[in-house]
């Protein structure tokens, strides 16, 4: 028993570094509330649609990169996907709003 | 509303369906024992519900067998079943997704505690899935009869497509009867998944064959579910 608790311990310290290979949806930061896309919003806002989108979307299916898709389609795909994963009017809003809050950031990254 | 799709049928994932959502899952499972000649069907019918965010919650209505040996064939009702499932952490966003199960299910001279610690992580494509179960099974006259089973299961499943998935399932399994490890009862099965998605349904299959060689066991076990959103 004390192995397996090794084994995964060590799995998840690994598992936890594997951000990149993860598509980890980027972390919610005060540049991102500043962006000025469409319908940014607060940080509890993105705060919000980033746990949505990490939260629902698996139910389904592996998380997409944020950076697969371009900015203006993201707002289509919340909305097709939104009825399957019983997403609210404001939350699909809340995705959408840090989906193209992190879009935003992809775009300007350093060297992107 | 959809409660989620499942890419392996003899593991749980991490997250929980959404809050609101229905969904009605039905399975069948195969088992072939040779040495026996015996063929068991075994089919669920279940209702699952998010309760909340974290928190969903399943009714298995009707579990029942329709079972074939050399001398003999017949359908029998089992039993009923309540699920609980919670999520605590998610398994992309945190190091592991884990998540806690409890089930609880009661028929004729049948009592059954089942609980599950759930491990995932989603790595690009890939989903990891672990699942650490304790059942333990109270039967017969008095439910005089015990058998306890401590169970391992591992899993990987690669999505091809955002509709379409396949991966791998290990199951192992320590069989306790009476709580007794005289027998020294040890199964190990492994086989390939395959799950396909689309609009508010999903069906996922495993085929598992038995590594180990022990006598009355399954020498294969094949799992379909079909899920439905409403």
């Amino acid at each position: 028993m004390k192995k397996i608790f090794t084994v995964f311990a060590g799995a998840a310290v690994i598992l936890g570094g594997c951000q990149a290979l993860n598509n980890y949806p980027p972390p919610v930061t005060p540049n991102m509330a500043r962006a000025g896309t469409h319908s940014a919003g607060s940080m509890e806002k993105l705060e919000h649609g980033r746990t949505l989108f990490a939260g629902r979307c698996i139910e389904c299916h592996v998380l997409p990169a944020i950076a697969q898709y371009p900015a203006e389609k993201w707002p289509r795909i919340v909305d097709w996907m939104g009825e399957r994963a019983s997403l609210k009017p404001a939350e699909r809003e809340a995705i959408v709003a840090y989906v193209l809050a992190a879009h935003a950031g992809t775009q300007t990254s350093p060297g992107k | 509303m959809f409660g989620g799709v499942r890419h392996f049928t003899f593991i749980y994932e991490a997250p929980t369906s959404a809050p609101g959502s229905v969904e009605l899952e039905n399975w069948f499972t195969w088992r072939r024992v040779d040495n026996e000649d015996t063929d068991t069907l075994v089919f669920r019918h279940e209702i699952e519900y998010g309760v909340t965010d974290r928190f969903q919650a399943s009714l298995y209505f009707a579990d029942w067998v329709y079972e074939s040996t050399a001398d003999d064939s017949g359908t029998v009702f089992e039993d009923v079943a309540l699920e609980l499932i919670y999520n605590f952490t998610n398994p992309v966003l945190d190091p592991v997704g884990l998540s806690v199960y409890q089930e609880y299910k009661g028929g004729y001279r049948l009592f059954e505690w089942e609980s599950k610690v759930i491990l995932q992580k989603n790595i690009g494509r890939w989903i990891l899935a672990y699942n650490a179960t304790v059942e333990a099974v109270w039967e017969g006259e008095d439910l005089a009869e015990t058998e306890g089973e401590i169970i391992q299961s591992l899993g990987a499943s690669y999505e091809i497509t955002p509709r379409f998935s396949v991966g791998l399932e290990m199951v192992h399994e320590i069989v306790l009867p009476e709580w007794n490890d005289d027998e020294d009862i040890r199964n190990f099965f492994v086989g390939p998944n395959v799950s396909y998605r689309r609009g508010h349904w999903f069906v996922t299959s495993s085929f598992l064959t038995q590594a180990t060689d022990t006598s009355g066991e399954p020498d294969f076990q094949w799992r379909t579910i079909f899920g439905i959103g409403f």
